[in-house]
C-alpha cells in the first residue's frame, strides 16, 4: 500500500486522516485529559475553555474524553461487525458460487430476504429480540451487512470459478478449500478492501443512529451517538457536547469513506464511478 | 348543540368538526393549541395512569364528585356537597342538577354508582380500585342523591374521589370504547384523535357552569422534541406547553412572549430496594445508601438545579410533609455509611444490579447514583425498555431501580398500598408490623391532629429505613404564551383551570 | 424475452415478500416482554383472568403457526389486525401515516435528484481544477454527514436565530399548504442530502466517462455546441445507472425518514413504527415494517422492470 501513498495525494490524506482518528482512540486511555467516567458536578455544561478544551456534559464530564472513548466504542462495535458479516456474508457468497445449484439459490434467495428491509429498519427489529446494548447494535449491524457482502463476492467468485486457472487447479486436485483461499480470495482483495473501508463508513453512520435513537450504547458508556441524543435534551442550554458528538461521527465516517473512494480510483479504476 | 354519539370513528371525528364550526359561529372564543411530548397511551379514565392520558382527559373531558384545589384541598365537583356520618362511615352526597354528558343523556346518582363499580370491577383492572376499595356499597336515594358505605373509616375517601371520573352507566362493562372516545360531563368534549399528530377537545355548550368553557376548542398536539415546543410557542405556534422539562423551563424563562408558571411537583424520584435480597434485606444497609447519596448533587446534575430534597411525602402536601432536613441519614455521610455496612456484616463493595426507567433524569441519576455510592456499592446499570421495566418491578425481579412516582395528596395513598405487609404496590417485599399497624391506625384515625402524628411517624421510619430511597420533587412547569389568560398551574398536573381560559385575538 | 423476464422477477419477488414476513413475524414474536403486560402498565390490581382475556382477545394464545396464518390471512382479506392502544384498524392507523412519510421522500427525491444533474455536471467541469478535491470531498461530506445532527444543529440555530419563524413541527398539508412546506425545509435537506452527493459523484462520472467516449468527440469535431453536447449526449447516457441508483437511495430513505420523522416530529411510519415498537403494539409494528419493506422491495422491482424497458440487454442476460 505504501508505494499507492506516494503517487496519490488524496489517498494519502485520508489515509492519514482515518490512522490519526484509530490512534486517538487506540490511545485514548493515554490522552484523554479527565477520566470519561468523572462526574464533577460543579463543571456541570460548560463551553470549551482551558481546563475542558471541548466542554463539558450534563454531569459535568469532560467532552474531550468521553469522545475520545466514544471514538473507541464506534470502532471497535463497527469493526467487529464489518468484520463478522465480511467473513459470513463473504464465506456464504463465495460458498455460494463455488457449489451453484441448489446451496447457491437457497443461501442468495435468503440473503434477499435480508437485503429487502431497509436497513436501520432491520437493525431496530433485531435490537428489539435482544435488547438496546453495544454488542446488540453490532451484531444487528453484522446481520444488515452480511447480505451485501455476500452478494458482492459471488459475482467476482462466479467467474473466478469459472476461469482456467481455478479449473486448473481443481484438475491438478486441489481441494475446495484450497482454491477458494489461494486462488479466489486473493483475486477479490481489493473491492473487499474498497468495499469493507466504505461499509465501515456506514456502519458508523448505523451505529450512532441507533445509538441515538437510545437502541445501541447504554449509559454512561461514552458514546458518540448516544452524547448527541442526550446533548439535545439540554441542547438550549448547552450545545457543545452534541455540537462536537456530531463532528466526530462526520469525522470518523469521512474518513472511512474518503479512504474507500480514493482506494477504488488507485486499485481499479474500473471501478470509478459505481457508486456502494 | 348536543352530540349524539354516532358509533365509528369517522362519525365522530365529522360531528366534533362540524361541533367546532358551529361554535366558532356563536362564539368567537378560539383555539388552544397545547403541545405535550407524546400521544396519550389511551384516554379511558379509569385506565391510564401516564401524564400525557391524566392531562388531556382529567377536569377537562372528566370531573369527579370532588376536585383538588391548587392548594390541594378538597373542593366540591360534581357533588354539590356531602356529609359525613359521625362514624366515619357512611358518606351522603347531594349531586349537581341539570347535569349532562357529552353524548346527551343526563347525569345521575345511577352513573356515579356505575362509574364506583367499574373502576372496583376486577374485569377492569383499573389501577385507581384501591382508592374506592373501602366503599362496600353505593345506595342511590335518589336521582341526585347517593350514599356510600365503608367497610371502616377511610378519611383519604374525598380526595380519593377527585380522582375517579364519572362515566355514563352505559360504560359500565365497557372497558374498551372510552379508551378511543371518551365521554364526561367536562367543560369540554372529545371531537378528534389524530394518531401521532393530536387529540382535539371542543367547547361542550351544556356545560354545568353557564358561561363557560370560554375557549371554542382546545387541540393537544404531540411534539417530542422539547427544542421544537421551545420555538413553537415563541414562534406562536403553541399557547401553552404543561408538563415542561426543567431545561426547557430554564430556557424559555424571561424570554418575550412567554410567562414560565411552576410549582412544586407531587410525583418524585426514587431508587427502589429489594427487601427480599441481600444485602438490602437489612435495615442498616438501606439506611447506610441512604446516607451515601447527596440528594442536592442528584437535583443539580439529573433536574438542572430545579428541585429539592424529598422525604416521603411531597412538601406540596403542607399539612402533612416533614421537612427532609429531620431526616437523619439524609446528610450525605460516607465514613458514617461504611461503618455502618461494615457492623452490618456486609463485604463492600457489593455487586448489585439497578434497573433503570427509561426516562432522561432517571438515566442521569442513575449515572450519578452509581458514582456516590462507589465504594460500598458497585452497581451496574440496566438500562431497560418501559415493558420490560414495568415486569420486572411488577415481578419483583431486581435488586435496585430508579423511576419517578406520581403522588396523591392524601399520605394514605401512597404509603398503604406501598408499605403496608403484601400491599398492592410493595414490589419490595417491604414487612414490618410495626409500620402495617400505624398504617391501618391512620386510616381509622379522622382527627386530623391525631392522624397528622401517625404519619410523622411513618415518615420518619420510612425515610432512612424503609425500602425507597426518596430522592427530589422537581418543580413541575407550564410554559403560557402571553395571549393566554387566566390559566392557573396545579401540582397535581391537571389542566383544571382551562375552563376559565380566554385567548386574545 | 421481456415478459419472462418480468415473470422471473416476479417469482423472485414473491419469494422475497414471503420470506420478509415470516421475517417479521418471528421478529415481533421474538421480543421479550409481550403487550399485555405493558399494556397493564404499572397497574397492580390486574388478575389473571384479566391476562388471559386480554392474551386471548390479541389472538396471543394461539400456537405460533396458527397467528401468522391468520395474520396472513387477514391480510389477504385486508384486513391487517387493530391496533392494541387505539383500537382502531391497523391499516386506517398507517394510512393516516402514510402521508407525512411520503411527502417527506418524494420532496427528499426531487431535491436529491434535482439539484445532483446540474451540480454533477458542474464537478465534471470542474475536472482537473484544483477545485475538483475540495468538490470531492464535499460530496463525501455530503454522504457521511449524520441527518439527525444536521437536524439537531438546524433546529438549535432556527431556535437562536430566527426564534419568531415557524420552520419547525408539522402541520397537515389540506390544513395549511404554506406552513407544511415552510416546516418541511429543513427536514428535506437533512434527509436529501446523502442522496444528493451519492447522484452528483454518479453524475460526475457518468459525464467524464460520456465526455471521453468516441461519438462525443465526433459530436464536438462537428461542431456542436459545448454545452448542448454535454447534456444531450452524456445525460442520456447516464440515465439508466442515474434511475437505477435514485431507486435503490429512494428505498434508503425509507431508512433515514425513520431517523429525521423522530428529530421533527413528523407524524409519519417511522415514528409509528418506533413508537409501536415501545409499545408492544404487535399488530401495529408488524404490518407497519411489512408495509415499508415492502415499498422498498416495490420501488426496487420498479427499477428493474424500468433498467429492462431502457436497455432491453439486461432482460436478455
Amino acid at each position: 500500500m505504501i508505494p499507492f501513498l506516494k503517487q496519490n495525494r488524496l489517498l494519502s490524506f485520508a489515509f492519514g486522516f482515518v490512522v490519526l482518528q484509530v490512534l486517538l482512540a487506540g490511545f485514548a486511555p493515554l490522552l484523554a485529559p479527565y477520566d470519561p467516567f468523572n462526574q464533577v458536578m460543579a463543571e456541570r455544561m460548560q463551553g470549551p475553555s482551558m481546563l475542558h478544551w471541548l466542554g463539558t456534559d450534563q454531569l459535568g464530564r469532560d467532552v474531550l474524553a468521553r469522545i475520545l472513548f466514544g471514538y473507541r466504542t464506534s470502532l471497535l462495535t463497527c469493526g467487529t461487525a464489518v468484520l463478522i458479516a465480511l467473513v459470513l456474508g463473504g464465506t456464504l457468497g463465495m460458498l455460494a458460487a463455488y457449489y451453484k445449484g441448489w446451496f447457491d439459490r437457497i443461501v442468495m434467495r435468503l440473503m434477499d430476504v435480508l437485503f429487502a428491509f431497509p436497513i436501520l429498519l432491520l437493525a431496530i427489529g433485531i435490537i428489539a429480540i435482544l435488547g438496546p446494548s453495544t454488542w446488540s447494535a453490532a451484531f444487528a449491524i453484522a446481520i444488515v451487512y452480511t447480505p451485501i457482502f455476500a452478494r458482492l463476492l459471488r459475482g467476482p467468485a462466479l467467474v473466478i470459478c469459472e476461469s482456467e486457472y481455478a479449473m486448473g487447479a481443481r484438475a491438478i486436485g486441489a481441494s475446495d478449500a484450497r482454491i477458494i483461499f489461494a486462488h479466489i480470495l486473493p483475486n477479490l482483495s481489493s473491492v473487499l478492501l474498497v468495499q469493507t473501508s466504505l461499509l465501515l463508513s456506514a456502519a458508523i453512520l448505523v451505529e450512532a443512529s441507533l445509538s441515538f435513537l437510545g437502541l445501541g450504547a447504554q449509559p454512561p458508556v461514552p458514546s458518540l451517538g448516544l452524547m448527541l441524543s442526550e446533548g439535545r435534551n439540554f441542547l438550549m442550554l448547552s450545545p457543545w457536547p452534541a455540537i462536537f458528538a456530531g463532528f466526530a461521527i462526520l469525522f470518523l465516517s469521512f474518513g472511512f469513506n474518503l479512504l474507500g473512494d480514493a482506494l477504488r480510483d488507485t486499485l481499479d479504476p474500473r471501478l470509478r464511478g459505481q457508486e456502494a | 348543540m348536543t352530540m349524539r354519539k354516532i358509533g365509528g370513528a369517522q362519525a365522530l371525528a365529522a360531528a366534533g368538526l362540524l361541533a367546532g364550526t358551529l361554535a366558532a359561529a356563536a362564539d368567537n372564543g378560539g383555539k388552544l393549541q397545547i403541545a405535550i411530548d407524546s400521544a396519550p397511551a389511551g384516554l379511558d379514565p379509569h385506565l391510564i395512569t401516564a401524564f400525557n392520558s391524566v392531562v388531556v382527559v382529567q377536569n377537562t373531558i372528566y370531573e369527579g364528585l370532588t376536585a383538588i384545589d391548587q392548594d390541594l384541598s378538597v373542593v366540591p365537583g360534581l357533588a354539590e356537597n356531602w356529609e359525613v356520618s359521625d362514624d366515619g362511615l357512611t358518606y351522603t352526597f347531594t349531586l349537581a342538577e341539570g347535569v349532562t354528558f357529552h353524548d346527551g343523556s343526563e347525569f345521575t346518582a345511577e352513573d356515579v354508582a356505575a362509574s364506583i363499580e367499574r373502576v372496583q370491577a376486577e374485569k377492569t383492572g383499573s389501577p385507581l380500585a384501591s382508592r374506592v376499595s373501602p366503599i362496600i356499597e353505593t345506595e342511590i336515594v335518589g336521582p341526585n342523591e347517593i350514599v356510600f358505605k365503608l367497610e371502616e373509616p377511610f378519611a383519604p375517601i374525598l380526595s380519593s374521589l377527585a380522582t375517579i371520573a364519572i362515566v355514563p352507566s352505559e360504560y359500565e362493562d365497557d372497558v374498551d370504547s372510552l379508551q378511543q372516545e371518551p365521554v364526561g360531563t367536562g367543560p369540554f368534549a372529545f371531537s378528534e384523535w389524530q394518531p401521532n399528530s393530536y387529540i382535539e377537545l371542543t367547547r361542550f355548550e351544556d356545560y354545568r357552569e353557564d358561561g363557560k368553557p370560554h375557549l371554542d376548542a382546545a387541540r393537544f398536539n404531540f411534539v417530542p422534541e422539547s427544542a421544537t415546543r421551545q420555538v413553537g410557542i415563541q414562534a406562536g405556534d403553541y399557547h401553552l406547553l404543561p408538563g415542561l422539562d426543567p431545561a426547557t423551563a430554564l430556557q424559555l424563562q424571561g424570554q418575550p412572549n412567554v410567562t414560565v408558571q411552576e410549582t412544586r411537583d407531587l410525583s418524585y424520584t426514587l431508587i427502589g430496594m429489594n427487601t427480599t435480597r441481600e444485602p438490602f434485606d437489612k435495615a442498616e444497609v438501606r439506611t447506610a445508601f441512604n446516607m451515601l447519596l447527596d440528594r442536592q448533587e442528584i437535583i443539580d446534575g439529573a433536574l438542572f438545579g430545579a428541585g429539592i430534597p424529598a422525604g416521603p411525602l411531597s412538601p406540596a402536601l403542607v399539612n402533612w410533609a416533614l421537612d427532609a432536613s429531620e431526616f437523619a441519614c439524609y446528610e450525605t455521610d460516607r465514613e458514617g455509611a461504611m461503618e455502618m455496612l461494615e457492623e452490618a456484616g456486609v463485604e463492600t463493595p457489593v455487586k448489585l444490579t439497578m434497573n433503570v426507567l427509561p426516562r432522561q433524569d432517571t438515566r442521569d441519576i442513575a449515572q450519578i447514583v452509581q458514582q456516590q455510592v462507589a465504594g460500598a456499592f458497585e452497581i451496574e446499570l440496566l438500562n431497560q425498555e418501559i415493558g420490560q421495566f414495568v415486569q420486572d418491578w411488577r415481578n419483583s425481579d431486581f435488586d435496585l431501580f430508579v423511576s419517578a412516582n406520581g403522588g396523591s395528596p392524601d399520605p394514605d395513598e401512597y404509603f398503604y398500598r406501598t408499605f403496608y405487609g403484601g400491599g398492592s404496590t410493595n414490589v419490595f417485599g417491604y414487612d414490618d408490623s410495626s409500620v402495617d399497624e400505624l398504617l391501618d391506625a391512620g386510616r381509622r384515625e379522622r382527627e386530623y391532629a391525631d392522624r397528622k402524628s401517625i404519619y410523622d411517624q411513618l415518615q420518619r421510619k420510612l425515610a432512612c429505613e424503609g425500602p425507597i430511597a426518596h430522592l427530589a420533587y422537581g418543580n413541575l412547569y407550564t410554559a403560557v404564551s402571553d395571549e393566554v389568560d387566566g390559566f392557573e398551574i396545579y401540582a397535581n398536573m391537571r389542566l383544571r383551570s382551562l375552563a376559565d381560559v380566554t385567548l386574545a385575538q | 424475452m421481456q415478459s419472462r423476464f418480468i415473470l422471473n422477477r416476479l417469482v423472485d419477488l414473491l419469494f422475497v415478500l414471503f420470506g420478509v414476513s415470516i421475517v417479521v413475524f418471528l421478529m415481533i414474536r421474538l421480543i421479550p416482554g409481550d403487550a399485555v403486560a405493558i399494556m397493564l402498565g404499572a397497574n397492580t390490581d390486574i388478575t389473571p383472568e384479566r391476562v388471559a382475556e386480554l392474551r386471548a382477545r390479541l389472538g396471543l394464545d394461539q400456537p405460533f403457526y396458527m397467528q401468522y396464518l391468520d395474520w396472513i390471512g387477514g391480510i389477504f382479506r385486508g384486513d391487517f389486525g387493530t391496533s392494541v392502544w387505539t383500537g382502531r384498524p391497523v391499516a386506517t392507523e398507517i394510512a393516516a401515516h402514510v402521508w407525512p412519510t411520503l411527502e417527506l421522500t418524494l420532496l427528499s427525491v426531487l431535491v436529491g435528484a434535482g439539484l445532483s444533474i446540474p451540480i454533477g455536471c458542474f464537478m465534471a467541469e470542474a475536472r482537473g481544477r484544483s477545485s475538483e478535491v475540495a468538490v470531492r470531498i464535499g460530496a463525501i461530506a455530503g454522504l457521511t454527514i449524520p441527518s439527525f445532527w444536521l437536524g439537531i444543529v438546524s433546529i438549535f440555530l432556527v431556535s437562536k436565530l430566527l426564534p419568531g419563524v415557524s420552520a419547525l413541527g408539522y402541520v397537515p398539508f389540506t390544513e395549511d399548504p404554506l406552513g407544511n412546506l415552510q416546516r418541511m425545509i429543513l427536514p428535506v435537506i437533512a434527509l436529501s442530502l446523502p442522496m444528493l452527493a451519492n447522484l452528483s459523484r454518479l453524475v460526475r462520472s457518468a459525464m467524464l466517462d460520456a465526455l471521453g467516449q468516441d461519438y462525443i468527440r465526433t459530436a464536438r469535431a462537428k461542431g456542436a455546441g459545448h454545452r448542448r453536447l454535454i447534456y444531450k449526449h452524456a445525460l442520456r447516457n447516464a440515465l439508466i445507472p442515474f434511475i437505477t441508483s435514485v431507486g435503490v437511495l429512494t428505498g434508503y430513505m425509507l431508512g433515514g425518514a425513520i431517523v429525521v420523522e423522530q428529530v421533527f416530529a413528523i407524524p409519519g411510519l417511522g415514528r409509528l413504527v418506533l413508537g409501536a415498537i415501545s409499545e408492544r403494539n404487535y399488530p401495529l409494528v408488524q404490518a407497519t415494517i411489512l408495509v415499508m419493506t415492502f415499498a422498498f422491495v416495490f420501488v426496487n422491482f420498479l427499477v428493474d422492470l424500468l433498467y429492462a424497458v431502457i436497455d432491453p440487454r439486461v432482460a436478455r442476460k
